[in-house]
């Protein structure tokens, strides 16, 4: 184990838990149990590697690899990220109660300042057989795939080579202009990336 | 933008160090406003506040530590608020019941403004070397630039720029001279020699710096 394994998972939990955050306002936006489970299996996933990203940073601190100064900064850190998972859980929380949601919490995350959006691709899509590396959907259209659906597969958080087939159904956030621009070309009638 | 109207002015204002001393403990007040207000305004706090607090401690900035303590307290006020309110709102069981959800969720955006609150204590005088280096590894990174006075940008609108969707940056905060705009709306200008922090891919902080530095004149 050494310094810069240390420095990822670090960084593991500080992105996981923030697209838990979107992922579970996601979930209540389309009243969506499977995301919701999602970001509990998530949770337990981040305390787990919380507590062993704890003994492998003091390990290093004994072993005389890192400093106590370093230790103390990357232990907080990732502590912050597990608070915000939790949270992330919480909110995620409300979707899996057998209560109606109120109409207020879908109206409110809708006019928040980044929106959340779900739409599925059309064969006539340019998006289809593409993989996100190369469609840069987030620096083109400012949208970014949190989570997709390929037909009863889930794949939450997907990475640059994940591609999109047809009938997928992508969940993104960003601005409310970037998800008009996302629409047409999910549904193939732009082709203008 | 339709939503802008609605909402009260504690996002994208320019403004000086705020007094976040002087909101701690102020009155509270019953004032009627909308729950849906509220919560909107909680979850754009949290959000922001994280943003904030990251780029506070990657660019050691005690100003952004400063309004990342304000909203902190400013979150408490709203919590405060949206309980008060949700109170007001419940006439039946079935009503407590989905109110419940509400304050759940007020209840989660409070428990992020309070991570946020704990990275900013992260910051010291002598900056831990291993913090920026972190950072700088993230998926969505956090990146500071310049507004050149040759860029087209200057005298422009943010929402009429399409700055989000166009290079996919987020602006989380613009430093003017002395002060500051935090979250800045999409009516709000930008002006030659604004210094900005923006949230996004390295491709996209490529596109928008050659823009604000004036070597691309159009945003594409």
């Amino acid at each position: 184990m050494n310094g810069s394994t240390i420095e990822k998972k670090v960084l593991e939990i500080k992105d996981t838990s923030e697209l838990m955050i979107d992922l579970a306002y996601s979930s209540l936006l389309y009243d969506n149990k499977t995301i919701a489970e999602e970001v509990y299996d998530l949770e337990n996933d981040i305390d787990e590697k919380y507590d062993q990203l704890q003994r492998e940073i003091l390990s290093e601190v004994q072993k005389g690899n890192l400093s106590v100064d370093a230790a103390i900064v990357l232990m907080n850190l990732s502590r912050a990220g597990e608070e915000i998972a939790d949270a992330a859980r919480e909110i995620a929380d409300v979707e899996l109660r057998d209560v109606e949601l109120h109409p207020i919490i879908k109206l409110s995350i809708r006019e928040s300042d980044e929106v959340i959006t779900k739409v599925q691709v059309l064969e006539q899509s340019i998006l289809c057989g593409k993989n996100l590396g190369d469609l840069k959907l987030g620096t083109d259209t400012g949208m970014t795939v949190i989570a997709m659906r390929h037909g009863n597969n889930w794949l939450y958080g997907p990475n640059k080579k994940t591609c999109i087939d047809p009938h997928d159904i992508l969940f993104a956030k960003g601005p409310e202009d970037g998800e008009k621009h996302l629409i047409a070309l999910a549904k193939g009638e732009t082709n203008e990336i | 933008m339709k939503k802008d109207k609605h909402r009260r002015n504690i996002l994208g204002r320019l403004q000086r160090t705020p007094k976040w001393e002087k909101e701690e403990f102020k009155e509270i007040e019953y004032e009627p406003t909308p729950v849906k207000d509220l919560l909107t305004e909680m979850k754009d706090i949290s959000e922001l506040m994280i943003d904030l607090a990251y780029s506070a401690i990657l660019f050691n900035s005690e100003e952004i530590a400063e309004e990342v303590r304000f909203l902190e307290v400013r979150m408490d006020k709203l919590n405060y608020d949206i309980r008060m309110m949700t109170m007001m709102a419940a006439r039946s069981k079935d009503d407590a019941e989905q109110l419940a959800g509400i304050l759940q969720i007020a209840q989660a955006a409070e428990k992020l403004s309070n991570a946020a609150g704990d990275i900013v204590r992260l910051m010291s005088k002598k900056q831990e070397p291993i913090l920026p280096k972190i950072l700088r590894q993230a998926d969505e990174r956090l990146f500071r630039t310049k507004i050149s006075e040759k860029s087209a940008a200057c005298g422009q609108q943010i929402g009429n720029l399409r700055v989000e969707s166009e290079t996919g940056m987020r602006i989380i905060g613009i430093r003017r001279e002395n002060c500051w705009i935090y979250n800045p709306q999409s009516n709000n200008m930008l002006l030659a020699n604004d210094m900005l922090i923006v949230r996004g891919t390295d491709d996209g902080f490529k596109e928008l710096n050659d823009f604000l530095m004036g070597k691309q004149q159009v945003l594409e």
